[in-house]
């Protein structure tokens, strides 16, 4: 660094003649990555998994197509699946929008929402997670 | 339960119950030559059991069961049943081991010196690990690597090696044949097929090592290769561990001093042989 | 209108290892591990010297920085923002 040194009671002190430039960066940008649990990578050797759609907890309801709980019946809404979707299902409709075999193409984006939704406890939600990093 | 297994595989004992016999006897070939865990003491604890009661005899289901479960996890089919077992090995450890720092990583060894092969599955680090060491290294492990957080040195934890779809055939041309488990076609994989590591691996599973070099191969493009910065081996290494986040400062702090101490390279390799020389060439530089 | 004020933890509650550009952070309070970039490390040392709102905080990182551009409040904001979520700082 350049700089003119100094003298100060105690010593002398070293002086920079030039600032660092501290970047805050923009509004936007992400500068903290909290680490998180990851089952992510060993899952992928550890589970052959399912998601229920919806799981248990609804009770009949209907899945509107921004993946929420709807009353049963309600217009534009898709119905629950019979059975669930294997991890590798879930994967393809996840990034490609591809439809899981048996159900009906109209409501592909509506599961793929209520997936996108789950939360910790929630039936399916450590399959999902173990999903997300995999290739 | 009806039938079981007690298999001890590096410092790690594991008992494997299970409602039918056939896997169990595709276990105990697999692991044949394998110690018995001391005192007959386990360490975790694998349940083969029926999804419901009838299913043991109609279509047979495996729930993967055991001291630790995922809740999501569907069942597998009775002919997959040597599958569940792995999977319920592989289970236990990710969820229950707290003792060493777990990565999930392929691990080599020669002259004492450990090489740590780490990446997204399908990067082809078990198949790169299972070529190694029948190439003059030792297989120390494909799957999980084991960390001491105190002495920051590797205990191999030496399973049968997970070989999937191409690289079956690849290690069917180098080993004997009666070191393979059965061909499982159909699962959610493809075609798996296991591997027992060889004689000195298992001979030496009390063996450790001291990491020297962590490589992040990548399976599929022409060779090339770049060095990794320590913050983004960090980044990685945290993302494939189980029981980073549950180990606290122990972790972090054996985690920087891996990172410290040893080079990192992210390798980009068009086939095996290829990939072999590569390491060959790292290895001998690194010792230089 | 005073803004809200905002506290670090003490310093020793933190370990930080430099790495290459980046900084890993291991909280002790809370057990969680964080990797960030610049600003974050400059901004919790500055909350070292006591608690402070938005403005006050830029103050004290003038005093030893320069900055580009002119959206250096906003961009504060936002930092605070991610190093609230991650419980690396709190409000008073």
């Amino acid at each position: 660094m350049s700089g003119t040194d100094k003298d100060q009671a105690g010593g002398s002190a070293f002086v920079p003649s030039r600032r660092t430039v501290l970047v805050l960066g923009a509004a936007a940008a992400s500068t903290v990555v909290t680490v998180r649990p990851a089952l992510a990578q060993a899952a992928g050797s550890v589970m052959n998994c399912e998601i229920p759609v919806p799981g248990p907890h609804a009770g009949g309801q209907y899945i509107a197509a921004d993946g929420n709980l709807v009353a049963p019946g309600t217009a534009g809404a898709a119905p629950p699946l019979p059975r669930a979707l294997k991890g590798e299902e879930v994967k393809a409709l996840l990034r490609n929008g591809t439809t899981p075999a048996g159900t009906d193409p109209t409501s592909a984006q509506a599961y793929a929402n209520y997936i996108r939704r789950l939360q910790s406890g929630m039936s399916g939600f450590t399959c999902y997670a173990s999903l997300q990093a995999r290739p | 339960m009806r039938h079981r297994l007690d298999i001890q595989i590096g410092p790690v004992a594991f008992r494997i119950g299970s409602a039918w016999k056939a896997p169990l006897d595709a276990l105990e070939h697999l692991y044949a030559s394998y110690p018995a865990p001391e005192d007959g003491l386990a360490d975790f604890t694998v349940r083969l059991e029926p999804e419901r009661p009838w299913r043991r005899f109609i279509r047979p289901s495996v729930a993967i069961k055991g001291d630790y479960v995922l809740a999501d996890a569907a069942p597998v089919s009775l002919a997959h049943g040597l599958l569940a077992a792995e999977m319920g090995m592989n289970l236990q450890m990710a969820l229950g081991q707290k003792r060493y720092l777990l990565l999930h990583a392929a691990t080599v060894e020669k002259d004492g010196r450990a090489l740590i092969m780490t990446g997204e599955s399908g990067a082809g680090k078990s198949t790169l690990a299972a070529l190694l060491g029948e190439r003059g290294w030792r297989l120390m492990g494909d799957e999980f690597a084991l960390l001491d957080m105190a002495s920051g040195r590797l205990l191999p934890f030496p399973r049968a090696v997970s070989l999937k779809n191409k690289a079956i055939a690849v290690m069917e041309a180098e080993v004997a044949a009666n070191r393979f488990g059965p061909r499982l076609d159909g699962t959610p994989k493809g075609a798996i097929r296991h591997m027992r590591p060889n004689a000195d691996a298992i001979a030496r599973m009390g063996e450790g090592a001291t990491p020297a070099l962590i490589l992040f191969p990548r399976f599929g493009e022409a060779e090339a290769v770049r060095g990794v910065g320590a913050a983004e081996v960090f980044m990685r290494l945290t993302q494939a561990s189980t029981n980073y986040v549950a180990l606290g400062r122990e972790g972090f702090d054996a985690l920087n001093r891996l990172i410290a101490a040893n080079p990192a390279l992210a390798i980009d390799y068009p086939d095996t042989d290829s990939a072999v020389g590569m390491v060959e060439d790292f290895w001998r530089a690194r010792a230089a | 209108m005073a803004g809200p004020l905002y506290i670090a933890d003490n310093e020793g509650a933190v370990l930080t290892v430099a790495l290459d550009g980046l900084s890993v952070l291991f909280h002790q309070p809370s057990g969680m591990t964080h990797i960030v970039a610049p600003p974050a490390p400059e901004i919790l040392a500055a909350l070292q010297a006591g608690p402070a709102d938005a403005p006050e905080l830029l103050r004290r990182l003038r005093a030893l920085y320069d900055f580009e551009g002119d959206e250096a409040e906003d961009a504060l904001h936002a930092r605070l923002d991610e190093l609230e979520a991650a419980g690396l700082v709190r409000r008073a």
